[in-house]
């Protein structure tokens, strides 16, 4: 340990990734397995149209809550005048703005309405209740919302990744002070669209049931996976030398300790909703965990329970395991993984009733998205500095220290 | 205790001073002294390598307390509800895990937060009704705005008038020498 | 490193390239100390006695009401058929959610890394302390019989019989017990370094004992810092959840009921969130009262009570947006007794305590948008009070609708308090007050050895703070 941290200035070249490096080559394989991901999607599910939404509908989401995450984080981290994440925003900012490749990825939930939403259909609406609920789910309305969500995403992330990324050079202070002061309502924003998105998009599926909590829980997962997302690339980009080495285990093991915190945030979440279900036991509710507690779906409920909170919690508890670079990301990956199934467990038994079905499709189109998600990411992490050199916390950030 | 240092307990030198006594520390850590402490009114953020002492065990004993008081309150909850005494109740089965859930984890907090402070106790071996740095009129101010550095007699390296020396020699405005 | 300018503006300064100081003023440890130790070891102003005397009339109403209810039982409350959880509940549940913010300000913002804590703690921790002795005062008397209050607890009896665990009623017995045993732990734990303080500079010898036996021979050992600060950070990281789950069980007490209106799975976080919002206006309300005061004008600086306001704006939008998505989802759900729960509370008979509720939660809060609001103690005085206010409405809001409407129109009433109500919630404002009065005057008000690591000159490689050269003796 240093005493007296000597001032570091960070040179641009030390964080621009070189012309030959291997993370070209990764955002070209991305590209690759985007277009045939989604290529093989689409052929394969050209026989069996509810799995290919279905499938595609979860990856969707999936690579979406990073996103909008890496958005959560950005703001979050002005509005409290974060000092120590600065060397790490810059990833989380691309992730943010890799949301306009979401608005055309959406295209194909909107192609695939008519098979993921019962609401869509005539006769659905002969259904009483569902009849009362006609005005907010009717086609027209659904798309102006996703519209207005692509559209708050696009404007936040853009606004945000423009002024950080062109404060690089500048250096103007008053960048750091606008997006402090616009982040507050960026974020009031953020949490109602992401609240609706996820009834829109995730609650509707089943248009009969209902939970206020959803929205929270939507955003639980998303936050859990992004923070999991920025550890194992922290290390990933470190290793390889991209950070200009001002990331360090200081970093990490705060990055390890919000993976940890969200990681019990989102069972309390998970387990609020569960339990008042459970407990007042009314039919119209309980259906939904019924669902998931039948046939083989017991299974991934169970899985879920332990993969996403008893495993995790007693793993990344341990400082040394937060600490520890190939420990946090063993971490880290698995929670990426659990919030995969988590959604798989949210969306996919409102097609698969009777069981658990897993299918190529799952699989095609995880690597689809996922590819086109990862090339946009890669892409926008090459075209600026990994670390915001123009922010005037970045020192506070390279010397921080835990306690 | 110290029969053969005739009753001196040690010795007592004073720093003006969070970064003076961060360099002292260091100094005495690198003399190879085992046997003294640091008394600062706060904690001095990295003193703990600068005297070069070991992560708290601290943890451990409550992850322990945390564990038993979860178990404690489940295997309560069990016994009273599902055992000794099983009565149907809003049609939920007698071994409710959802509805032990709050207690249960009410109780882990509650002995893991047991386990901390007198585990912090213990360590500490507080409360301690008598201590020689009491003696010192100037330690008076090690809870105010004074930085001490306490050597003990009992220190193999320890030697009355080299170890003052020493201590001056990093800094100390004031040395004294503390009885049992 | 950029030095902060001397004579600049506290209510304004606000630079992004560095921090802002946390302790105004040309101040060094000593005088630091001096001014916090300063209104315990004072005689106090004739101020403070007649808030002590007010306190104690108030509390001396408690007990008269309290003593009356003993004699006469429950019936002396409005509490009746339909609505047969009155005042009672909505205070129990008004104090436990002032209750949150002393634990939260000490863990979470602790956790956090939040240093602006270090000013305001102590007395938040204290104000939870006794907000959890008023909350816990409301169950235990309204059990009625309260000679009878041990059938709570895992006790063996002579009627073989154990307590019903998948109550929450029951759940309630143990997290607001145990999270006021936890507090009051959490808060000794930060008392004994300045309990130590107190000691040593102790004038009578009445004082020195007293102290010293609490400070437990602490001796500002290195050795002693060591684990103590990792039994803080430790309790600061089970308070945190403890914090989250306290008043999550809290509003388990309505959400596992299928009582329109109660029954709605944002519950748990929305009530935290309520929880954190009004116990921070409590904590703001005493704050710019203790500042002028004690004169601490030094530590508890504008940046701190910005910060606060912002907490107070951020938890104010919360709750607003769970009243939003109670409302929606109400509407969503195609369940006509929801829906008419929901129109009944915002237009029916109670719709005066709604819209009070909406206006003080919702709408003053957001005057905090304003840095000039956010750096006017007048104005945040205000808006604190109203959140308090708004709050209380909250919980009448939840606790007496639902109830007054339910599922048989024939006994559908009015519910109305009666002087006893008034005289029990009034009393419980004489135990708070009473207890923080002792407080301020016995024990110091802010964290004296806390404070002081927020200072520049704590840190160890603080270029000005060499004072003496090395090695050359």
């Amino acid at each position: 340990m240093s005493h007296g941290h000597e001032k570091k200035t960070l040179r641009l070249d030390e964080v621009t990734i070189p012309r030959n490096h291997w993370w070209n080559t990764f955002m070209v394989a991305g590209a690759v397995a985007g277009v045939a991901g989604i290529g093989a999607t689409f052929a394969l599910g050209a026989a069996d149209h509810h799995q290919l939404y279905y499938s595609y509908l979860t990856s969707f989401m999936y690579f979406l809550t990073l996103a909008l995450g890496g958005m959560f984080f950005v703001l979050i981290q002005y509005a409290a005048r974060a000092g120590w994440s600065v060397v790490v925003r810059r990833i989380a900012e691309n992730m943010m703005a890799t949301v306009p490749v979401f608005a055309v990825l959406f295209i194909p939930v909107v192609l695939g309405m008519h098979d993921l939403f019962h609401w869509t259909h005539a006769e659905a609406m002969e259904d009483p209740i569902l009849k009362g609920k006609e005005s907010y789910l009717n086609q027209e309305f659904f798309l102006i919302r996703a519209g207005i969500y692509f559209a708050v995403w696009i404007g936040v992330a853009l606004y945000f990744y423009r002024s950080s990324t062109s404060q690089d050079t500048t250096k103007d202070l008053q960048t750091t002070r606008r997006l402090q002061a616009i982040s507050a309502p960026a974020i009031a924003l953020f949490a109602l669209s992401i609240t609706f998105a996820g009834f829109d998009w995730m609650m509707s599926l089943d248009p009969h049931w209902f939970s206020t909590i959803f929205g929270v829980y939507t955003f639980a997962g998303s936050v859990v996976a992004t923070f999991a997302f920025l550890a194992v690339f922290s290390v990933m980009m470190r290793r390889a030398g991209l950070l200009g080495g001002v990331v360090t285990t200081e970093h990490l093991h705060d990055l390890g300790k919000l993976v940890f915190a969200f990681t019990v945030f989102w069972t309390y979440i998970a387990f609020s909703q569960y339990f008042l279900i459970w407990y007042a036991n009314m039919p119209e509710e309980t259906i939904f965990y019924r669902h998931r507690w039948e046939n083989s779906w017991a299974n991934i409920s169970a899985f879920l329970a332990l993969g996403h909170f008893v495993i995790p919690f007693f793993f990344l508890l341990p400082r040394t395991i937060k600490r520890n670079a190939t420990t946090l990301v063993i971490g880290s990956l698995w929670m990426l993984f659990m919030h995969f199934v988590d959604l798989y467990w949210v969306i996919m038994p409102n097609h698969h009733k009777h069981g658990v079905h897993f299918s190529v499709i799952d699989v095609t189109a995880f690597v689809g998205v996922g590819g086109v998600f990862l090339a946009s990411f890669a892409y926008l992490t090459k075209r600026h500095a990994t670390v915001p050199l123009g922010d005037p916390r970045l020192p506070e950030s390279v010397a921080f220290e835990n306690f | 205790m110290a029969r053969h240092k005739e009753k001196i307990f040690g010795v007592l030198a004073q720093f003006e001073s969070s970064q003076d006594i961060f360099r002292a520390c260091e100094k005495v850590r690198d003399a190879g002294y085992t046997r003294w402490d640091a008394h600062t009114p706060f904690p001095v953020h990295g003193l703990d390598a600068a005297m070069g002492l070991k992560p708290s065990r601290l943890p451990w004993i409550v992850l322990v307390a945390a564990l038993t008081g979860a178990s404690c309150a489940l295997l309560l909850q069990w016994w009273t509800s599902a055992v000794d005494y099983p009565l149907i109740i809003a049609g939920k089965p007698l071994f409710s895990w959802q509805a032990f859930v709050p207690v249960t984890f009410e109780v882990a907090v509650l002995f893991g937060a047991l386990g901390a402070l007198l585990g912090m106790l213990g360590l500490n071996r507080l409360p301690q009704h008598y201590h020689p740095v009491f003696q010192s009129k100037a330690f008076d101010r090690a809870s105010d705005d004074k930085f001490f550095i306490s050597i003990e007699a009992q220190d193999p390296r320890f030697d009355t008038s080299k170890t003052a020396d020493m201590l001056r020699s990093v800094g100390a405005t004031h040395v004294e020498m503390l009885e049992e | 490193m950029v030095s902060v300018p001397k004579d600049f503006d506290p209510r304004t300064y606000d630079p992004v390239e560095h921090r802002a100081p946390l302790v105004l003023g040309d101040h060094d440890f000593h005088t630091v100390t001096e001014s916090i130790a300063r209104p315990v070891e004072w005689k106090p102003p004739i101020g403070w006695y007649l808030v002590l005397a007010a306190s104690l009339s108030l509390l001396g109403l408690f007990g008269v009401a309290i003593g009356y209810l003993v004699w006469e039982g429950i019936g002396i409350w409005g509490v009746n058929n339909p609505t047969s959880w009155g005042w009672a509940i909505v205070n129990f549940v008004f104090w436990v959610g002032i209750g949150h913010a002393g634990t939260l300000i000490s863990a979470i913002l602790f956790l956090f890394r939040q240093k602006w804590r270090t000013s305001i703690n102590r007395a938040a921790e204290a104000m939870t302390i006794f907000a959890v002795m008023c909350a816990l005062s409301f169950p235990t008397i309204h059990v009625g019989r309260i000679w009878l209050l041990y059938w709570v607890f895992p006790i063996p009896n002579q009627m073989a019989m154990w307590p019903n665990f998948r109550s929450p009623l029951l759940w309630d017995v143990f997290a607001v017990s145990i999270y006021g045993t936890v507090s009051a732990l959490f808060w000794y734990t930060g008392l004994i370094p300045d309990l130590a303080t107190m000691r040593d500079r102790a004038k009578t010898r009445i004082r020195q004992v007293v102290y010293g036996f609490f400070a437990l021979g602490w001796r500002d050992s290195n050795r002693h810092w060591q684990h103590y600060e990792k039994a803080y950070l430790i309790l600061a990281g089970l308070s945190t959840p403890l914090v989250l789950s306290v008043h999550t069980i809290v509003s388990f007490d309505f959400a596992v009921s299928q009582l329109p209106g109660w029954h709605t799975t944002i519950f748990p976080p929305y009530f935290v969130a309520g929880a954190i919002f009004s116990g921070f206006a409590m904590v703001i309300t005493l704050m710019v009262v203790c500042r002028s005061v004690f004169k601490m004008q030094h530590l508890l600086t504008y940046r701190h009570f910005e910060n606060m306001a912002k907490i107070i704006l951020l938890t104010g939008s919360m709750v607003g947006y769970a009243y939003a998505m109670e409302m929606f989802i109400a509407w969503y759900s195609g369940n006509p007794y929801e829906q008419f729960a929901f129109l009944y509370r915002a237009f029916g008979p109670y719709a005066w305590a709604y819209w009070i509720m909406v206006s003080c939660n919702v709408i003053s809060p957001q005057i905090f948008w304003f840095k000039k609001a956010r750096t006017n103690m007048a104005v945040l005085f205000i808006v604190s009070i109203f959140v308090n206010i708004g709050m209380w409405f909250e919980r009448f809001v939840i606790t007496v609708t639902s109830l007054s409407f339910d599922f048989l129109p024939s006994s559908w009433a009015y519910y109305s308090p009666t002087i006893w109500d008034v005289a029990c919630f009034a009393g419980s404002f004489g135990l708070f007050l009473t207890m923080f009065t002792l407080f301020v005057r016995y024990l110091p008000m802010v964290a004296i050895a806390e404070v002081k690591t927020v200072m520049p000159q704590a840190n160890p490689h603080h270029a000005s703070g060499m004072t003496t050269a090395t090695g050359g003796h």
